[in-house]
């Protein structure tokens, strides 16, 4: 009997501990669980984060250089600079919606370079709607300063579209199958010009507004064709049709002679149009050939005459001028090995095709009346410049490259010695009266040195 | 207009036959890099035709073909293996750094399989059910007639060429957010055999052990499974070539590899990997 309640007893004891150990594990289960599905929730909550931190992408690059100057105006002769240091961010907001900013930070300055916001149409994935600051569409202007083969881009671009990027709206038309790219875009028109008053002041100070009421267009239109296992040739024509309000009362025509009465608030028109072409052949490790030639009427505005008053004597006015213009580049490119890269380019600029550089200072326009509007006389800045560039390129690694650029700068001459000269400084500060002299070559040779690292 | 002298025409006469001449030399090396598709196949290939050309090396990583396209413009590898096409941008950074547009050698044929839970009731659906579930529109089984319980997604990470392709010519948009994306489409396949409630899509030579999924083109057409005569008729809805692109016309050994690969002792390996000749 005692046995029997010894086992009775141990048994509920095994029992109770056994039902004492289940409900344990059962809570402990409970708990890992509880633990497992709150890691989930949070893994989740963390990959959404993560995946909002993955729209954004940062990129960038900064150039630095030390250069050279030949020129006999120059001072100093050489130094040490920062080209660009820039940095681009990108918001992919939504499927076909994508943000983008792009600040350039120099010693002394930042500036906002870039800043635009992209939709592209959802239905036929062919166009896309741009607004902000852009690149004005332009071969050599689009293409990326970091991978610019030689390191500047050439005069007539950086005349035609100073500072590149433009303020306006543009419709891009790239559809799937077709390798055509048509880009239209209206644009303020204003960007990088200067329009200065009779006080030498510019009145196109403002960066985020526009000048007057006239908008520019450009329509570019390119086609990519296949040749083969040669390689591809892509082509295209452009055209630039824009205008400035008349700050003047006249408009002078680059021959010196047609001078035209115009009101004030009137359009001057700027229009000109353009032939592209870019080769690339598998040739040898790689090599293509470039080029663009432009040709039209640019214009840079005058001011009117300010009438005499009380003590202030009378300020006479300045010609609107139309120039006619012509200028292309070519380049030749040629890698050299997987790291190397050569480039040659040979670009012209006439900003006045109506007279050549022996007409340059003979050609000229006389006031019939000298207290309303200024002579002008044809000058250093219708002269045509050649330049030829070579630059050898080192690619360190994925993130380096390492360029030397050389250009050999070449103007027009004028006709005869001493009609067209400029002073200079020499280091010790003498000035060298008439020192240079247009009727010779003039020496503008620059070399460059520069380090650019990108990621 | 200043016309050129002489002596200048002379220098630049020199310099440009200078660098004219000059050629990449020749390596017995041969790195290769992107698609986690291709990367079986590649490792396959490597490995057999080194031991037949034991002076040739062949590195062989994956990373997804846009990674491979990088190393590509980088110059960090000599063959990015893709399994999608080359984007516009991504040639124009090619012409720009090399000046030519690349060689695209289509290398395979693949069909885009879409995994299942053996578990899963579902056995068939069509490229727009697909597209609504990826995109998060549609978000239940019970949906495409399967049981009332939430579809978990299971994809590539956007590096992948594979990811590309689905979402162009399937999800055609954003994917929806509680897609899990996953490192490679061996994790997909290993994600879907644990979930009853999950698909996921990848590469045909990784559908092992899984439930495949047939594909409709639309509710009106057949429904198709990822085999060698589906995919060679082009009956299944989600195929493609799987390609490999370099910077130049091969030479060298790198030709040679190249068309090793094409031959038909190279073809008969991608059979055995599990995807389909291209010839």
């Amino acid at each position: 009997m005692r046995k029997s309640l010894i086992a009775l007893l141990l048994l509920s004891l095994w029992f109770f501990n056994a039902n004492a150990q289940e409900a344990t594990v059962n809570e402990k289960l409970t708990e890992v669980n509880d633990k497992v599905e709150g890691l989930i929730e949070r893994l989740a909550t963390d990959e959404a984060d993560l995946s909002k931190l993955n729209k954004i992408k940062v990129s960038g690059y900064m150039q630095a250089q030390y250069q050279h100057f030949e020129s006999l105006n120059a001072q100093p002769t050489n130094y040490l600079s920062l080209r660009r240091a820039r940095l681009k961010f990108t918001y992919q907001a939504a499927d076909g919606v994508k943000f983008l900013l792009q600040p350039d930070f120099l010693p002394g300055s930042v500036s906002l370079r870039e800043a635009y916001v992209v939709l592209n149409d959802r239905w036929t994935n062919s166009f896309s709607l741009w607004m902000g600051k852009f690149n004005r569409p332009n071969y050599e202007v689009e293409y990326s300063s970091g991978q610019l083969e030689n390191l500047e881009r050439s005069l007539i671009i950086r005349t035609l579209y100073p500072g590149e990027y433009a303020l306006g709206a543009k419709l891009e038309y790239n559809p799937e199958n077709t390798p055509v790219h048509v880009q239209l875009a209206l644009l303020n028109g204003n960007d990088g010009l200067t329009i200065a008053n009779n006080a030498g002041t510019n009145l196109n100070s403002n960066e985020n507004k526009d000048f007057d009421n006239y908008k520019d267009i450009m329509i570019r239109a390119t086609y990519n064709l296949s040749l083969g296992s040669f390689g591809g040739l892509d082509f295209g024509a452009s055209g630039y049709f824009g205008s400035l309000k008349s700050n003047a009362l006249k408009t002078l025509s680059s021959d010196y002679t047609t001078i035209k009465d115009i009101n004030v608030g009137d359009a001057v028109q700027r229009n000109w149009f353009g032939g592209e072409f870019q080769l690339f052949a598998d040739l040898l490790g790689g090599m293509s050939l470039k080029g663009e030639y432009l040709a039209g009427k640019n214009a840079s505005i005058g001011y009117s005459p300010v009438a005499a008053s009380g003590t202030t004597a009378a300020i006479p006015g300045v010609a609107n001028f139309q120039n006619n213009f012509s200028g292309y580049y070519l380049y030749w490119i040629k890698n050299l090995g997987k790291k190397n890269q050569f480039s040659f380019r040979y670009d012209y600029y006439d900003p006045n095709t109506d007279i050549t550089g022996k007409d340059v200072t003979i050609a000229k326009y006389t006031s019939t009346d000298a207290t309303t509007l200024k002579n002008r006389v044809s000058g250093k800045s219708d002269l045509a410049t050649t330049t030829f560039g070579f630059a050898l390129h080192h690619y360190f690694d994925d993130n380096i490259r390492i360029s030397l650029n050389y250009d050999i700068v070449n103007n027009e001459k004028v006709s005869a010695a001493g009609l067209l000269t400029e002073n200079y400084t020499k280091a010790d500060g003498t000035v060298v009266k008439n020192g240079i002299d247009y009727s010779k070559n003039v020496n503008n040779n620059v070399l460059t040195f520069r380090i650019q690292a990108k990621f | 207009m200043k016309t050129l002298n002489i002596k200048k025409f002379a220098i630049i006469a020199i310099l440009l036959g200078m660098v004219g001449f000059a050629f990449a030399p020749a390596s017995n090396k041969i790195v290769v890099k992107g698609s986690d598709t291709l990367v079986i196949l590649a490792q396959k290939w490597a490995e057999v035709y080194m031991k037949s050309n034991p002076n040739t090396a062949i590195q062989v990583t994956g990373g997804g073909s846009g990674v491979g396209i990088s190393a590509l413009i980088n110059g960090a590898t000599d063959i990015a293996n893709a399994s999608r096409k080359m984007k516009a941008s991504e040639k124009d950074k090619l012409k720009a750094r090399y000046n030519t547009l690349g060689v695209e050698v289509a290398c395979a044929k693949d069909g885009i399989t879409v995994y299942l839970n053996p578990s899963n009731k579902v056995k068939e659906l069509t490229i727009k059910q697909l597209g609504d579930m990826f995109s998060g529109k549609i978000t239940n089984w019970k949906e495409v007639g399967g049981a009332d319980a939430d579809i978990k997604l299971y994809g590539r990470e956007n590096s992948s060429g594979t990811y590309v392709f689905f979402q162009e010519n399937v999800v055609k948009g954003d994917y929806a957010s509680n897609c899990q994306t996953l490192p490679g489409t061996a994790a997909v396949v290993n994600a879907v055999k644990k979930d009853p409630n999950g698909i996921g899509y990848g590469g045909a030579a990784y559908a092992e052990g899984i439930e495949i999924c047939k594909v409709k083109k639309d509710e009106n057409s057949p429904a198709y499974a990822a085999n060698a005569e589906t995919i060679k008729n082009d009956q299944y809805p989600i195929s493609r070539y799987l390609f490999m692109y370099l910077k130049n016309r091969p030479t060298g050994e790198l030709k040679k590899y190249i068309d090793w690969i094409l031959s038909p002792e190279g073809q008969k390996m991608v059979v055995e990997v599990g995807y389909f000749p291209v010839k």
